[in-house]
């Protein structure tokens, strides 16, 4: 073989190996990468999750950089004014001619010392919720009252690990609200039976 | 008496023509003794006849054999013609006796028959007919993933028409293929998880699992506190109110790795990973070898034993070719993030189902995504990182 042959095959392998030893299938060498990689551009999907949002009353809320949807809370509480009922002074309310209303409500909600009713609400403004301060907050947005102690929990619900989506994953977002999940008289969700047990497992592994 | 001699083959085009075999020996044959004969190295063109060929015959000689020579006569017993033959002469053109010969031969003639009977018969209704031209179309369609659109609708119409036909009930079944700037991530909180299993229930009635063998995408592992993850030790299917005492809860499922080892040893590229990152299943291409089952280092898949059954009323009419649509018999499924639902922007229905908010997900490619929150400010982890699965399923903690 004649130099000038070597040369050429030297140079066609030099050219091929040039190709062939490109990372083939896989741009990126971990699923991070992949994830920072393609999402520099990230420019919206054509998926919505509105249509699963229809029927559902929401109200837009923005705290710090995250603005989502919650439901709206009043038009679900059945006897909204307060203040229909609530046109006298508690005081005179509770007197005995009156027929008895929230008996069933038993504050299960840290101790005595710390909270009772008129941490939460106010006996002067039944229509309003009250802040530590005193100040009046609107029923709809009650998670700035839970977030006034539980200030973990309202970082990650802000955030969306904790809590619950509805409608679906994509845009617009919208989250259950602290209420929709917790009752706020008594927030520990209770222990139950799982609701299914299978019995072909058993078998299977007997 | 002599055997190879009463042989004969299906030999249809074959490029190796009939021939009796040479060395073909019946005691009391023409070709001397069977004590006469040398004893080759590949015993199985002399077949002797005293019923076996590897000697046995008393006064064989029996040569010593080289161990290539050897390795060459076991391949020979083994596996035989196939090992010379490729595609359908491995079918075709096989040794037979007579017997299996005709009985090959009158069963495909019946076969043939009946199929030429239901599509010509003047007696057979049309549905009868339709029926047949259906499940003839379907039988010869071709993998999902190499499908163009319109042969996906033509696929997707004669499922939902053959369903039709033979429950009389109409079912949607969708193709939506992956959207662009979409992947798809999951997030499991195991503190919140308290063990109900509503997610199970929902994922049973969402997915049409087999009601008999009550076939279930999700586990519920119940572990004990400070022992860290021991699978083995933990129980996934306990009965007694929960969450149970000095125990947390840890859910599996398939976790739609990107890097899927269930995928790399499909025979058949029955599955595959989709650009949206959901691993999904061809169920009508699955040939059911269940290698994909013992690749998931998750125990992630599960297998058709017997036809699925779910009550009529009970069955999810909305469907998508890769996700829930009705299996059959003696096919692999698994958790496809309900393939249905997430890409129509709902989320899959363990996440809808589960009471305490400790199933997350959504488009790990949007930056503003709630999933993306997590990944990027909880301590997350997934199970088994260092095989290098990369799965799209992480744990976190509060």
């Amino acid at each position: 073989m004649s130099r000038g042959n070597q040369i050429y095959l030297l140079g066609c392998f030099f050219l091929c190996s040039l190709f062939s030893c490109k990372h083939s299938e896989e741009e990126y060498h971990s699923l991070t990468d992949k994830i920072k990689g393609e999402s520099k551009n990230y420019k919206g999907t054509t998926i919505s999750s509105e249509a699963y949002l229809e029927g559902i009353k929401t109200v837009e809320i923005t705290e710090g950089d995250h603005t989502f949807l919650i439901p709206e809370r009043k038009s679900q509480i059945t006897y909204f004014a307060c203040t229909e009922c609530h046109s006298k002074p508690l005081k005179e309310l509770k007197g005995k001619e009156y027929k008895k209303a929230h008996w069933d409500i038993k504050l299960m909600h840290a101790q005595q010392e710390i909270m009772n009713c008129t941490t939460c609400h106010n006996g002067n403004d039944m229509d309003h919720l009250k802040s530590l301060t005193g100040e009046a907050i609107d029923f709809n947005r009650s998670y700035k009252l839970c977030s006034q102690c539980h200030s973990p929990q309202f970082e990650d619900w802000k955030g969306g690990a904790h809590g619950k989506n509805i409608g679906g994953w994509s845009l617009p977002r919208a989250a259950m609200t602290c209420v929709n999940c917790h009752n706020p008289h008594k927030p520990q969700i209770e222990s139950r039976w799982p609701s299914r047990f299978n019995t072909q497992k058993v078998k299977e592994r007997e | 008496m002599s055997g190879i001699g009463k042989y004969f083959k299906l030999n249809l085009n074959s490029k190796t023509k009939q021939t009796s075999s040479g060395g073909s020996c019946g005691c009391g044959s023409t070709s001397g003794g069977c004590g006469s004969h040398k004893k080759e190295a590949t015993p199985v063109q002399s077949s002797c006849g005293c019923g076996s060929s590897s000697g046995g015959c008393g006064s064989h000689k029996t040569p010593e054999i080289s161990e290539q020579e050897f390795y060459e006569a076991a391949v020979n017993a083994s596996i035989g013609q196939e090992h010379k033959k490729d595609g359908f002469e491995q079918v075709f053109d096989v040794k037979m006796d007579r017997r299996t010969a005709f009985r090959k031969l009158t069963a495909s003639l019946l076969i043939g028959a009946g199929a030429v009977s239901t599509s010509c018969s003047v007696t057979t209704g049309d549905d009868t007919k339709e029926k047949a031209q259906i499940d003839w179309e379907e039988q010869f369609k071709g993998n999902y993933k190499l499908m163009t659109d319109e042969e996906r609708n033509a696929t997707v119409t004669r499922l939902v028409r053959s369903y039709e036909l033979r429950k009389k009930e109409n079912i949607t079944m969708k193709s939506t293929d992956a959207a662009k700037e979409v992947l798809f991530g999951y997030a499991f909180n195991i503190s919140k998880c308290q063990g109900y299993m509503d997610c199970v229930n929902a994922c049973v009635e969402e997915n049409n699992q087999d009601r008999n063998s009550e076939m279930q995408y999700i586990r519920i592992h119940e572990m004990k506190d400070g022992e860290g993850f021991k699978f083995n030790e933990a129980d996934d299917n306990y009965y007694h109110e929960v969450p149970a005492e000095g125990h947390f809860y840890m859910g599996t499922q398939c976790f739609h790795c990107d890097n899927p080892p269930c995928v790399d040893v499909c025979p058949v590229q029955a599955t595959w990973r989709e650009d949206d990152g959901l691993v999904v299943i061809d169920y009508d291409w699955c040939v059911g070898c269940r290698y994909c089952m013992a690749a998931c280092p998750y125990d992630g898949r599960r297998f058709n034993w017997d036809k699925p059954e779910v009550p009529e009323a009970e069955i999810n009419k909305d469907q998508h070719y890769l996700g829930n649509r009705m299996r059959k018999k003696g096919v692999m499924e698994k958790c496809t993030f309900c393939v249905q639902r997430s890409r129509s922007g709902k989320d899959p229905a363990c996440v809808e189902a589960c009471p305490t908010g400790a199933r997350i997900f959504g488009n790990l490619l949007d930056p503003n995504s709630t999933i993306r929150w997590v990944l990027e400010n909880k301590k997350v982890f997934r199970l088994k990182e260092d095989l290098g699965t990369e799965p799209k399923f992480w744990y976190f903690m509060d």
